[in-house]
C-alpha cells in the first residue's frame, strides 16, 4: 500500500499525508538538534579540560598540597607518575573523554580512594532533593500568584505581589537564606537551620534557593497572561459566552504556559547548578558544595567532571524543551525548527 | 490533565507532608553526645598520611609518645624510651596491655610494620628528616626498625635526631593501626578498615554530612567521659554560629573557625563560653631579599619601625593575639635569647630609609628616579590579612612607602610564594610542637616562602648548614648555640616582621566542661572533655 497518493495530496493534502509529514519534519529536527547537542558537549569536555589543565598550578603539586603531604620534588616527580601527566596534553585529554564516556572520571584529588563519578553520585540524590523542593516551591507560588496578578491588574493583589517580587530579585539569596536561619532557626526554633536527615531541613534551603525563581516566574507568567488576554481568540471565546474561569484557564492559561516553557525547562537545570551558595550555608553535601570544594582544593578531575555533567544536563533541558515544544507547536516545526 | 487544581493540590499535600517532618527534625541528641561542627568531612583518615582531619585521626589512633599542654613528651603506648650515647639509636619498652578496636594485639611486631609502612611511602614524608635518615639505614641492607622482643622495639637513623621524640608525639604520620587495616601489607595504597588503639572509635561517617565517634569499650587507659561525639560538617563561617546559637552544636575549636568578634561574642554571651590557649604560632610578613627594594637590610628595618604591633593586636584582633616582638615567642624550646625588639619608632624608619637613598620630596620616597612601592600578597580568603595590609598601607605611607596590595585565592598565593615571586607576603609559623625545628627545617626546601626570601642573604648557605647542625646536635648546649645563630641572624637581617602571637580557642555552650588545648593548635583534646 503506498504511503500516500500524490496525485490526491497536489489538490489537497489528506490526513494521513500530513500527519506523516510532520512526523518526518519532526524526527529529522530532533536527530539535527541531538548532532548540535553532542557537538556542543564534546565543545564543553574540550573546554573544560583545556582550561582547566592549564590553570597556572601543576596538579601534581597541587593533590600533594590538598592533602597536606609537603611537595618536595620527589613527591611532586612521584605523584606526576601516578597522575599520567607525563604524557602530552592531546593524548591524555582523548583518554579522560574515554573514560569519561564510561562515566570514568579518575579519582578524587582530596581523597585519592574516592572515585570522582562516586562522589558526584553521592552529592546528586541531595541537590536533586532540594532543587525538587524548590521546583515545587516555585511552580506552586508562582502559577497562582502569576495568574492572580493578571486576573487582578494593578489591583491592591498585584501591587502587593509586584513589590514582593522587586523584593524577591533585588536580594541576594545568601543574605535570605541568613535571615531565614534567623528567624525560623534562632528566633522562633522551628525548623533545623543545616543538615539534610529530614526533608525539614531542606524547607529553610528551598526557600532561599526558590525566591528569585519565584519572583522571576511570577513576572513572566503575570506578562504572558496580560499578553494572551489580549488576544483574538480570547476575546471569541468570552463572545461564546465562556464562564471567566474557562477563558482564564482553558485559553489564557494554556497559551502562557507553553510560551513560558523554555525558561523554565532551562530554570530546572539552573536550579541543579545553582545550589552553590546555599548548599554551603546549610551544610547540604550536594553538588554544590562539592563544586564549590573542588575548586578551593584545585581538584581538577571533580571540577572537569562537575563542568560536563552540568553542560549534559543544560544540553539535554534544552533539547528536550525545544523537543518539547517542536511537538506540540506546528509553527515551530516548519519556521523556527532551524533556528 | 494537569489542572491547577491538581497542582495546588499536590502544594497543600506536600506542605502537610513537610510540616509534619518539622517534629523529627526537633529531636535531640542524648545527653552524654557532644555535637561540634568542622567547616569540611573527615577525608582520608589513614594515620600515615596528610589527608585526614586530625582531630578525628587523634580519637582513633595512638602513638609511642603523647605530647601534654606544654609539649613535653610522656608515654603513651612506649611506657619507657632511652637514646643511645650517639643520639642514633632509640629503644622503646611498649604497653603489654593494649589492643587495637579489631581485637588484634599491639605489640612490637605491630609497631613495627607501621612504621615500615611510613617508610614505604618514603616520598611523601620528605619534611620529616626522620624519615630520610631511617631510609638511609635500609639502604645499605640493614633493617632501621628492629623487634628486640614482643614487647621492644629499637629504631637506629643514619645521624643523630633529637625532634624524633617531638615527631613520634604529633599526629602524623607515626600513629598505630590494626596491621589488619593494611593493605598488601602496607598503608600507601589506602586501608581497609580504621582500627587503632584510641579511646573512641569511629561508628558512623555520612561524607560531607557528619561523623560520630563512639568510646571505644576495649580501651585500655582511662575511658573517656563523653560517650559519643558527632562531628557535623558545616562549611560556612555564620551558618556555624548560628548552629551554636541555637544549639544545634555545642562547640566551636579552633582559630582558624573562630574571629576575634566571635571569640568575643560568645565569651560574653549568657550560656556560652570560651577558652583561649597560650602562645601557639606567630602571625608575620617574610620580606624577600631578593627583591629590589627590599634587597637592603636598611629599608627592612625600617619597614619593622614602621609597624605598630600593638595597634594591630589591640584594634584588630581585639587583644586576643599578642604583639609579637621576634620570630618566635620566648616560650619557644631554644627560642628564649635575647634580642633587641624593633620598636615602633617612625623617625628610626624614616631615618634608616633616607640612609639607604630614598629621599622623600613628594607622598612617596624615591631613589634614582623609581617610587619606593613595595606589593604586599596576601590570601583573599584570610579576612585579617587583608584587614592587617590595609592597615600596614595606611601606616607606612606616613613615611612614604607606597603599599600595594594583592589579594588572590589561595593556591594561587601559595604557588607565588613557592617561586618566589613576591615582594612581601603574610606567613606563619607551624606552631608548637612543631616551632623551632620543623619551621626551620622547612626554610631548607623551595616549597615555602621562606626559601626564596632568604636567598638574597649573605649568610644563606651557613643558615642552612646550621640549622641540619642544630637537629643533629647531641649537646643541648651546642644545639642552643646553633638556634641563637640561626635565629640572631633572621632577626638582624630582618627577614620576617612578627606581628602577633596567634593563640588557639574555643567557644562552647555552657554544658561543655574541661576544654583544654593540646600543644599543636591542629588538635583537638575531645578525651579530656565533659558534659554536664
Amino acid at each position: 500500500m503506498p504511503f500516500f497518493d500524490v496525485r490526491d495530496n497536489r489538490s489537497r493534502p489528506d490526513s494521513s499525508f500530513t500527519s506523516s509529514f510532520r512526523l518526518v519534519n519532526m524526527l529529522a529536527y530532533i536527530v539535527r538538534r541531538a548532532l548540535i547537542a553532542l557537538a556542543a558537549l564534546l565543545a564543553i569536555s574540550f573546554l573544560s579540560y583545556t582550561l582547566v589543565n592549564f590553570t597556572p598550578a601543576d596538579p601534581a603539586e597541587v593533590a600533594l598540597r590538598v592533602n597536606d603531604i609537603i611537595p618536595t620534588p620527589e613527591a611532586i616527580e612521584e605523584m606526576r607518575t601516578e597522575l599520567g601527566l607525563d604524557d602530552p596534553f592531546l593524548v591524555r585529554y582523548v583518554k579522560w573523554l574515554g573514560n569519561a564516556a564510561r562515566l570514568d572520571f579518575g579519582n578524587s584529588f582530596t581523597n585519592r580512594s574516592r572515585s570522582v563519578s562516586g562522589e558526584l553520585a553521592r552529592a546528586f540524590p541531595y541537590t536533586a532533593t532540594l532543587a525538587g523542593m524548590a521546583l515545587v516551591f516555585v511552580i506552586g507560588l508562582s502559577l497562582p500568584l502569576g495568574v492572580a496578578c493578571a486576573v487582578w491588574k494593578d489591583g491592591l493583589f498585584d501591587r502587593g505581589v509586584r513589590l514582593a517580587v522587586f523584593a524577591g530579585t533585588s536580594m541576594p539569596n545568601y543574605w535570605l537564606a541568613y535571615l531565614l536561619i534567623w528567624l525560623f532557626a534562632l528566633k522562633f526554633g522551628v525548623l533545623p537551620s543545616s543538615g539534610t536527615s529530614t526533608l525539614a531541613h531542606y524547607i529553610l534551603p528551598a526557600m532561599a534557593l526558590s525566591t528569585l525563581y519565584i519572583a522571576t516566574y511570577v513576572r513572566l507568567i503575570r506578562n504572558s497572561m496580560l499578553e494572551n488576554m489580549k488576544e483574538n481568540h480570547v476575546l471569541y471565546a468570552r463572545a461564546r459566552g465562556l464562564s471567566e474561569k474557562r477563558v482564564i484557564l482553558g485559553h489564557v492559561l494554556k497559551n502562557s504556559l507553553q510560551s513560558s516553557m523554555t525558561a523554565i525547562g532551562v530554570g530546572i537545570v539552573r536550579l541543579l547548578s545553582g545550589t552553590v551558595v546555599i548548599e554551603n550555608i546549610f551544610a547540604i553535601p550536594g553538588l554544590g558544595r562539592l563544586c564549590v570544594a573542588s575548586i578551593f582544593n584545585r581538584d581538577y578531575p571533580t571540577i572537569q567532571a562537575y563542568i560536563l555533567v552540568m553542560g549534559a544536563f543544560f544540553v539535554l533541558a534544552s533539547f528536550l524543551v525545544d523537543a518539547l515544544q517542536c511537538a506540540l507547536d506546528p509553527r515551530r516545526k516548519a519556521g523556527t525548527a532551524n533556528a | 490533565m494537569v489542572t491547577v487544581r491538581n497542582v495546588l493540590g499536590c502544594v497543600v499535600a506536600a506542605s502537610l507532608l513537610l510540616s509534619s517532618m518539622v517534629v523529627s527534625a526537633s529531636g535531640k541528641d542524648p545527653e552524654d553526645t557532644l555535637v561540634m561542627a568542622n567547616f569540611r568531612d573527615l577525608r582520608d583518615l589513614n594515620p600515615h598520611l596528610y589527608g585526614g582531619e586530625l582531630f578525628a585521626q587523634n580519637l582513633l589512633f595512638e602513638g609511642l609518645i603523647f605530647l601534654n599542654e606544654e609539649g613535653e613528651p610522656e608515654p603513651w603506648l612506649a611506657e619507657s624510651w632511652e637514646v643511645s650515647p650517639d643520639g642514633k639509636v632509640y629503644t622503646f619498652k611498649l604497653r603489654e596491655d593494649v589492643t587495637f578496636s579489631d581485637g588484634v594485639r599491639f605489640d612490637a611486631h605491630a609497631a613495627k610494620k607501621n612504621f615500615d609502612a611510613v617508610l614505604d611511602n618514603g616520598a611523601r614524608h620528605g619534611w620529616l628528616e626522620s624519615v630520610r635518615m631511617m631510609i638511609d639505614i635500609e639502604e645499605t641492607g640493614k633493617q632501621s626498625v628492629r623487634v628486640k622482643d614482643d614487647f621492644t622495639l629499637e629504631i637506629e637513623f643514619s645521624a643523630p635526631y633529637y625532634p624524633f621524640i617531638i615527631e613520634l608525639g604529633v599526629t602524623r604520620p607515626f600513629r598505630m593501626l590494626s596491621p589488619a587495616c593494611f593493605k598488601d601489607g602496607t598503608t600507601k595504597n589506602g586501608v581497609a578498615c580504621l582500627s587503632g588503639t584510641g579511646s573512641y572509635v569511629l561508628e558512623m561517617n555520612r561524607v560531607d554530612e557528619y561523623s560520630e565517634f563512639v568510646r571505644n569499650p576495649n580501651y585500655w587507659g582511662e575511658s573517656p567521659s563523653i560517650g559519643k561525639i558527632v562531628a557535623k560538617v558545616i562549611p560556612d563561617n555564620q551558618a556555624r554560629l548560628m548552629a551554636l546559637d541555637n544549639g544545634g552544636i555545642d562547640l566551636l575549636y579552633g582559630l582558624q573557625l573562630i574571629s576575634p568578634q566571635a571569640f568575643k561574642q560568645f565569651s560574653e554571651k549568657k550560656g556560652f563560653a570560651g577558652a583561649l590557649s597560650g602562645p601557639v604560632s606567630t602571625r608575620m610578613l617574610v620580606l624577600n631579599t631578593t627583591s629590589e627594594n627590599l634587597r637592603d637590610v636598611r629599608v627592612r628595618r625600617a619597614l619593622q619601625h614602621l609597624t605598630s604591633k600593638e595597634l594591630i593586636s589591640e584594634r584588630i584582633m581585639l587583644g586576643l593575639e599578642a604583639p609579637a616582638l621576634t620570630l618566635f615567642s620566648r616560650s619557644i624550646p631554644y627560642a628564649d635569647i635575647d634580642l633587641e625588639p624593633y620598636q615602633y619608632d617612625q623617625s628610626a624608619a624614616e631615618k634608616l630609609l633616607d640612609e639607604a637613598g630614598w629621599v622623600k620630596s613628594g607622598q612617596v620616597r624615591s631613589k634614582d628616579g623609581k617610587p619606593l612601592e613595595i606589593t604586599l600578597t596576601y590570601d583573599t580568603n584570610k579576612v585579617m590579612e587583608r584587614t592587617i595590609a590595609q592597615f600596614l598601607q595606611s601606616e607606612w605611607s606616613k613615611a612614604g612607602v607606597k603599599l600595594n596590595l594583592v589579594g588572590e585565592e589561595e593556591q594561587a598565593h601559595r604557588d607565588r610564594l613557592m617561586a618566589g615571586n613576591f615582594d612581601i607576603s603574610f606567613n606563619i609559623s607551624w606552631g608548637t610542637p612543631y616551632d623551632p625545628q620543623s619551621f626551620l627545617s622547612g626554610m631548607l626546601k623551595p616549597v615555602y616562602g621562606d626559601y626564596a626570601a632568604q636567598q638574597g642573604l649573605e649568610e644563606k648557605q651557613r643558615i642552612d648548614e646550621t640549622i641540619l647542625k642544630a637537629v643533629a646536635a647531641v649537646d643541648e648546649d651546642e644545639r642552643q648555640a646553633h638556634y641563637t645563630y640561626i635565629l640572631e641572624t633572621l632577626h638582624r637581617e630582618a627577614v620576617y616582621l612578627p606581628l602577633t602571637y596567634e593563640r588557639n580557642r574555643a567557644i562552647f555552650n555552657s554544658r561543655v566542661g574541661n576544654v583544654g588545648f593540646n600543644p599543636s593548635q591542629f588538635e583537638i583534646p575531645l578525651q579530656f572533655m565533659t558534659l554536664q
